[in-house]
């Protein structure tokens, strides 16, 4: 502690980067006019859960995409691949292992390695949890949410689909890790 | 699960676990299965415990102990005017082969 900073405070640059404001400037700097207008609610619905996690069967929602070999480099530090995007929900069967990459998404390009896999897809590690018992089971499907720019399609055809598959697939709970 | 805190909470989420890491890396730290093993059980713990909507829980496991990384995600302050040129033409770019991808999907 410094003479300076007597009570140790943070730098202020140390606080969750303000993506909004960042992002909006990035583009008006590199010359588009208007700006990305994300959806924006000020409440959510909130459904508190109907049984304890260990009898619950829960389910997984991602935003990668499954490698396709002739989709280009969506490798380790890839740059952004528009090829590798899709633009239909997908599904896949939990217990098996799966390819799927995020070279299609504006991750962070400089730090994130896109080496390990179980940093932005966690399926195999909610098999453990459902093995160390600390959830009933994993749902038989994860679903494969498209990172579309459109509100409309988003909201009424994805999420739709995706909501439709994992009420078919009788899951509890679903997590979206999302990118 | 995610690494935008602004973004999800404008957005709004019945509960969100914030991980104060780069983009792309939800599910915790990279080669470091004690901390993705940590991560999901706090979302997991978050999904049993939320008192209600919009619930965000930051998960305690910090990236490094730099934080210098935060400065460089999409900061036109660390830009230099070539770099805006190149940046701008690889968009575009981007923007076109989605587009056509796009096309191509739906026909």
């Amino acid at each position: 502690m410094s003479n300076d900073n007597p009570y140790g405070f943070a730098p202020s640059e140390d606080q969750p980067i303000r993506y909004l404001q960042r992002i909006r400037d990035y583009y008006v700097t590199l010359g588009y006019g208007k700006p990305y207008e994300w959806g924006h609610y000020a409440d959510a619905p909130f459904t508190p859960l109907k049984k304890p996690l260990q009898n619950s069967r829960v389910s997984l929602v991602t935003t990668a995409a499954p490698y396709n070999p002739e989709a280009g480099d969506q490798g380790p530090w890839s740059a952004y691949n528009s090829k590798a995007k899709f633009y239909e929900v997908y599904s896949g069967a939990s217990d098996e292992d799966h390819d799927l990459r995020i070279s299609h998404i504006g991750i962070d390009r400089k730090h994130t390695s896109q080496e390990d896999p179980g940093t932005w897809f966690p399926l195999p590690m909610l098999r453990k949890m459902a093995e160390e018992g600390r959830i009933g089971e994993v749902a038989p499907r994860f679903h494969g949410a498209p990172t579309n720019r459109s509100h409309r399609v988003t909201i009424e055809v994805d999420a739709a689909e995706i909501v439709r598959r994992t009420l078919e697939d009788n899951a509890d709970v679903a997590i979206l890790a999302a990118n | 699960m995610g690494c935008a805190k602004d973004i999800v909470e404008y957005v709004g989420a019945p509960r969100f676990l914030f991980s104060d890491f780069p983009l792309g890396n939800p599910g915790g730290r990279p080669h470091d299965a004690e901390s993705q093993h940590k991560t999901l059980g706090h979302a997991l713990d978050l999904l049993e415990q939320a008192p209600g909507p919009m619930t965000t829980w930051q998960n305690p496991i910090r990236w490094s102990e730099s934080h210098a990384w935060k400065e460089d995600y999409s900061n036109v302050e660390k830009l230099s005017a070539e770099e805006i040129v190149r940046l701008k033409a690889e968009f575009d770019r981007g923007k076109e082969i989605a587009k056509a991808k796009r096309e191509g999907d739906d026909g």
